[in-house]
């Protein structure tokens, strides 16, 4: 028997749909001072900051960050770690332009570390849809949750 | 600006990581975690002693680093590892080197390293070449 078939399984959380239920528009003013933020000057063709791919899918998701560890039965204040982000975009986003976001979870795996013992690894997918419904990003990130109840 | 396979990009440099930046991220993802607010929580969490910046703002780092590489291009996909915290008052450097190139697609592979620490974050990019 592995050391695995003696820990509690991770919930069984794939499949649950985290599909916003509003909009999210991605301000002019924000981008540019986002922009600033990060050592650059806004562009000046209505093209918003690329890394609105994660910030526009995050904030307008079904579920803030402690809801979603709250959905994987992970307490937020136990400190979850970003594993990973991939982003392909079909489309640039655009200042003033505003999105919808679908997603799921694609999965919730228990693993045992060196480095943090027992750990959840969730991996989400979410997309950014302009209101006609095209998609303009898919995004897969992917969250270490530490348990350290179960190290 | 053209590349060949092989060929480094210009790097894109952040001399001193905003702990100020940190809080207007706060603000952009909505997500109020102390720890990249409150150098207290930080140090209570046994995280170190300076806040700890946002990893998004770090994959913002290396996307100007491939915006400044290829003017007038676009990213049309990236894969970022998160490997290692950046804190407030690290001197970042995002880097890049062009591992292949099919038509008007460019793939790069990319590393933001800590001054003193090494690579916080590697991956890899795609670019669509006039797009």
């Amino acid at each position: 028997m592995s050391e695995l078939a003696e820990l509690p399984p991770a919930p069984a959380v794939a499949g649950i749909k985290l599909d916003g239920t509003g909009t999210y528009t991605i301000s002019a003013v924000e981008n540019a001072a986002l922009c600033r933020s990060t050592g650059i000057e806004p562009k000046l063709d209505g093209t918003a900051h690329p890394i609105y791919y994660y910030i526009a899918t995050q904030v307008a998701m079904g579920q803030t960050v402690a809801g979603l560890c709250a959905v994987c039965e992970f307490d937020v204040e136990d400190g979850p770690m970003m594993g990973s982000s991939a982003a392909r975009f079909s489309r640039q986003l655009r200042t003033g332009a505003t999105y919808k976001v679908t997603g799921e979870i694609l999965s919730l795996i228990r693993k045992r570390s060196r480095k943090l013992g027992v750990m959840d690894v969730l991996t989400y997918r979410l997309r950014l849809h302009e209101l006609d419904g095209t998609t303009v990003v898919e995004t897969d990130n992917v969250w270490v949750l530490p348990r350290k109840e179960l190290a | 600006m053209s590349y060949a396979v092989g060929d480094a990009l210009p790097p894109f440099t952040i001399e001193s990581i905003s702990p100020t930046a940190m809080k207007e991220w706060a603000v952009f993802l909505a997500d109020p975690n102390p720890i990249h607010l409150d150098v207290e929580v930080v140090k209570a969490k046994g995280l170190g002693d300076r806040v700890i910046n946002q990893g998004p703002a770090n994959v913002a780092y290396v996307m100007n680093m491939l915006a400044a590489a290829f003017p007038n291009a676009t990213i049309e996909a990236i894969e970022s590892r998160f490997l290692d915290n950046v804190y407030g008052g690290d001197k970042v450097v995002a880097s890049g080197t062009v591992r292949a190139i099919d038509g008007d697609r460019v793939e790069c592979e990319f590393t933001l390293d800590v001054e003193g620490r090494g690579t916080v974050n590697s991956g890899t990019a795609t670019i669509r070449l006039n797009a």
